[in-house]
């Protein structure tokens, strides 16, 4: 699933639900400043630090990122393609005359493709220590209309539901000798009407189903007054928290874009200082 | 309000509604009160327009459905014209009649709390009446699982409870037992008798199962056509007029229907009986004058006798797990024979539809094998087996997609890949078999349910199978649509096919099958005749089922009296009757 969520009583799990959103706002500015691939790669081995913390099994965590490898490869050769080539030694080209390898353009790539994973683990790592109503409360607390948070709500409730619905359909179709497996795309597509279309029209009619279903449970008798049983409230350890990663976040700016670190010319720099002591040891 | 409209909680004043884009009138002129703590029965035919006086209540006609409204309808002193269907659910609970399209949240405490937090009650309030709603249908221990994962008779329940929480003056509630086994049914009925005395709310119920209704409702309307054509107390309508109920395709219960035919045999009864108790009483009265002139040779228990000697399917030993680990079949063995009608009933999550699918080769076995005209499920593909064994879901909805009838039905005889003439022959060929010949150029979804119905069996039929399993055809259907898709299946089977039924209604079973495989928690508890199957009531009651009320009344009957105990339906009981006679 999608959004599933692991309890647990880690740290991450008892935080408001608020405080997890501007953990993830404040990481998202972390990483537009960081651009040495090394401190991005630490900061990703914290991420799964903050997994093994809350308790997620390890099996969990390989389940999200080896999928997304692939990606990872291919952000780091797509970039040989979009980013000029900074530096001056061209190693070789990738395709002759286009998309030349230099040492930059290798680190702004994997700077690029880490921070892609970065992205989806932090993501799944507050999906997954986070109830989704929690976060559908937070969502209404933030100014959002009820009917919002409730429609969001229901929406993810019914993803189970259409899921079923469309195995159903499938199966119906696979009684009828339908060819569902095809592999040719052109095939598959046309092989795949008999399925999408009952599907697509007993989800509209779920759809009436579950407005005329809310309505006669009062929705809308005072959307204003509604109450929402599940209440979050913020603690003095989300203060706490907040109030850490913002320090974390303010320092890390300044740094950047006041003295200039974490630049991708500091990684080189450290690289080329690297490969000195080890040719001079040779 | 004035005078004679005081201790009505619902006033029809000369409604008649039109939904938008039909010229027919749903309701034609209804005039209807309800006094408050009244429990009233509404029943009818499919059409008859007693789900549209139901959403006449709560005023989702005509606010969420528009149409044309004439007349007032008055709810608790408030026209609901002038109000909307936010106010109004505050004061009518509906509950709608498939249960699964109205659980919306993800889990069975939320589905109880979002109707509360709509009303905008106190936390503590909410929570506390979580558990008591729960509590009073038994899903406590359900609180914290999705609704979608649960039967369809904890999802009936589940529906009920959420209504119940808030406390509405008045329920309005749309065949509340549609998904329901036997017992399962009988639960809610008491359920209902139990708000009904501890909490005096007005309850409008719209029923098929009239037979369990008698001593629950104080009243009972019945609807044709979209108007009352009768009304009355219950003991008056299901009795004395039970055999017009019959007539115009209701369930009429079956010891009255027998009472009134052995009046017809010149058989003096003082009342007509309605329950089982009074059908004993009763006719115990009888068969005491003329006992020891009883005089019938008792035959033994009609005993399972293979209908065609062939063995087409072989159930070997066969386990089945699901990817989400439950463990459906354990252990399941039989055969099917060539010719036979067989019914598998059983609870909801008994392994009814995993046995079929296993059958077809939509599933196959975790452990053991299904040889199907000796091909082993395992190891053919499953396009080479639905030429043999075809699979009739139970919605139609599930299949439809085409533009016209015709390519519906077509569809299957392309798949195996046939010839054009050979397709057209077929078409035709089927959609004569299930009078749909004047059909075929029409669009599916633009016809009513019962055609569709019968479509989505073309469609499978128009392959040609030998066998053809059928999944709950009869859910969502009044009495007599039932029969009439019961009789599709009864000429095919006497056209030779092979059929196997997947129901819970008993009195389907009674009426069409001759074998009855009955399942729980994924094992055959027993398989044989249905007359064999129908005595043990021991066996039943663990797969939570009942045979049907007349076969309960010989079997009591018999205990006392030498008269046979294995009858099925009214009209066996009847010739048991005349027998009897003819011997004084």
């Amino acid at each position: 699933m999608a959004l599933e969520y692991i309890p647990g009583k880690s740290i991450f799990h008892k935080l408001d639900p608020r405080t997890k959103m501007i953990f993830f706002l404040f990481i998202l500015i972390i990483l537009l400043a960081v651009e040495d691939t090394i401190i991005v790669a630490l900061i990703l081995l914290s991420i799964f630090g903050l997994y093994k913390l809350a308790g997620i099994p390890m099996k969990k965590l390989t389940g999200i990122v080896k999928p997304i490898l692939p990606a990872f490869i291919l952000f780091i050769l797509l970039n040989y393609f979009v980013s000029p080539p900074r530096g001056a030694k061209i190693y070789f080209y990738l395709v002759p005359g286009m998309a030349p390898v230099t040492l930059e353009t290798t680190l702004i790539g994997i700077t690029s493709a880490l921070r892609f994973i970065l992205f989806i683990c932090i993501t799944r790592f507050i999906t997954l220590v986070t109830p989704i109503a929690d976060l559908l409360i937070a969502i209404s607390k933030m100014g959002a209309p009820p009917e919002f948070a409730v429609a969001l709500g229901i929406a993810f409730a019914s993803v189970p539901v259409l899921i079923n619905q469309f195995q159903t359909v499938i199966e119906a179709q696979k009684s009828r000798g339908a060819k569902i497996e095809q592999k040719n795309p052109i095939k598959k597509f046309f092989a795949l009407v008999p399925v999408i279309v009952p599907s697509i029209f007993l989800t509209v009619l779920r759809g009436m189903d579950i407005s005329r279903a809310i309505e006669s449970k009062a929705f809308t008798y005072n959307p204003a007054k509604r109450t929402y049983r599940k209440t979050i409230s913020m603690k003095k350890i989300d203060y706490a928290f907040i109030a850490l990663i913002a320090i974390i976040t303010i320092i890390i700016s300044i740094l950047r874009w006041g003295f200039n670190f974490f630049r991708y010319d500091s990684t080189l720099k450290f690289l080329i200082d690297i490969m000195k002591i080890v040719f001079k040891l040779t | 309000m004035n005078l004679e409209e005081e201790g009505y909680e619902i006033i029809l004043k000369n409604v008649t509604y039109k939904y938008p884009g039909s010229d027919k009138p749903a309701l034609k002129n209804i005039d209807l009160k309800v006094r408050k703590g009244e429990i009233l029965l509404i029943t009818g035919p499919t059409g008859a327009g007693k789900t549209t006086l139901c959403n006449l209540i709560n005023g989702l006609i005509p606010h969420f459905y528009g149409g044309s409204l004439e007349g007032d309808i008055i709810v608790h002193g408030i026209n609901t014209k002038n109000s909307y269907v936010g106010y109004l659910s505050t004061i009518v609970g509906l509950l709608f009649q498939d249960p699964s399209s109205q659980l919306v949240t993800a889990s069975v405490e939320d589905e109880i709390a979002f109707g509360l937090e709509n009303l905008g009650l106190k936390i503590d309030e909410i929570n506390e009446r979580i558990d008591w709603a729960l509590d009073f249908v038994g899903l406590k221990e359900y609180k914290q699982h999705p609704p979608y994962a649960l039967s369809g008779g904890q999802q009936q329940a589940c529906a009920l409870a959420s209504i119940l929480a808030m406390k509405p003056l008045i329920y309005v509630l749309d065949e509340p037992t549609s998904n329901l086994d036997p017992i399962g049914s009988l639960n809610v009925f008491k359920l209902l008798r139990k708000i009904s005395l501890e909490e005096r709310k007005t309850i409008l119920i719209v029923e098929h199962k009239l037979e369990e209704l008698i001593d629950l409702v104080d009243r009972v309307i019945v609807m044709n056509e979209g108007k009352i054509i009768m009304e009355g107390n219950p003991r008056e309508i299901l009795g004395e007029e039970a055999e017009f109920l019959n007539k115009i395709g209701l369930e009429a219960p079956q010891i009255a229907l027998f009472a009134h035919e052995a009046k017809k045999l010149g058989i003096n009864l003082p009342s007509i009986p309605l329950t089982i108790d009074e059908g004993y009483e009763c006719f115990s009265n009888i068969f005491e004058n003329i006992k020891g002139k009883i005089n019938i040779p008792q035959e033994k228990i009609h005993q399972f006798e293979k209908v065609g000697k062939e063995a087409i399917i072989q159930v070997k030993d066969v386990w089945f797990q699901y990817p989400s680990g439950t463990i459906a079949l354990k252990g399941v063995t039989t055969n099917f024979y060539k010719g036979e009608f067989v019914a598998i009933i059983g609870q909801n999550g008994s392994g009814k539809t995993t046995l079929a699918k296993n059958i077809n080769g939509l599933l196959r076995p975790t452990k053991g094998e299904v040889i199907v005209y000796n091909m082993n499920t395992k190891m053919v593909p499953i396009h080479k087996i639905i030429s043999y064994v075809g699979y009739v879901f139970q919605n139609p909805d599930h299949q439809l997609f085409s533009r016209r009838v015709y390519d519906e039905i077509a569809f299957g005889p392309k798949n195996i890949g046939l010839s054009k003439e050979e397709i057209d022959k077929r078409v035709i060929e089927v959609s004569k078999m299930l009078n749909i010949e004047n059909l075929l150029e029409e669009k599916p979804y633009e016809l009513s349910k019962g055609h569709r119905q019968r479509i989505a069996i073309a469609s499978i039929l128009s392959m040609m199978p030998e066998v053809l399993i059928i999944d709950e055809p009869t859910t969502g259907q009044d009495p007599r649509g039932k029969r009439e898709v019961m009789n599709i299946f009864k000429k095919l089977h006497s056209l030779g096919k092979t059929i196997i039924v997947i129901t819970h209604d008993m009195n389907i079973v009674a009426e069409y099958a001759q074998r009855c495989i009955v399942m729980n928690e994924g094992e055959i508890l027993i398989d044989g005749s249905t007359k064999e199957v129908f005595m043990r009531e021991d066996i039943l009651k663990k797969a939570h089922l009942k045979p049907p009320i007349i076969t309960q009344l010989f079997k009591k009957l018999s205990s006392n009296y030498n008269i046979k105990p294995d009858v099925l339906t009214v009209e066996e009981a009847i010739n048991v009757l005349k027998s009897i006679f003819k011997v004084e």
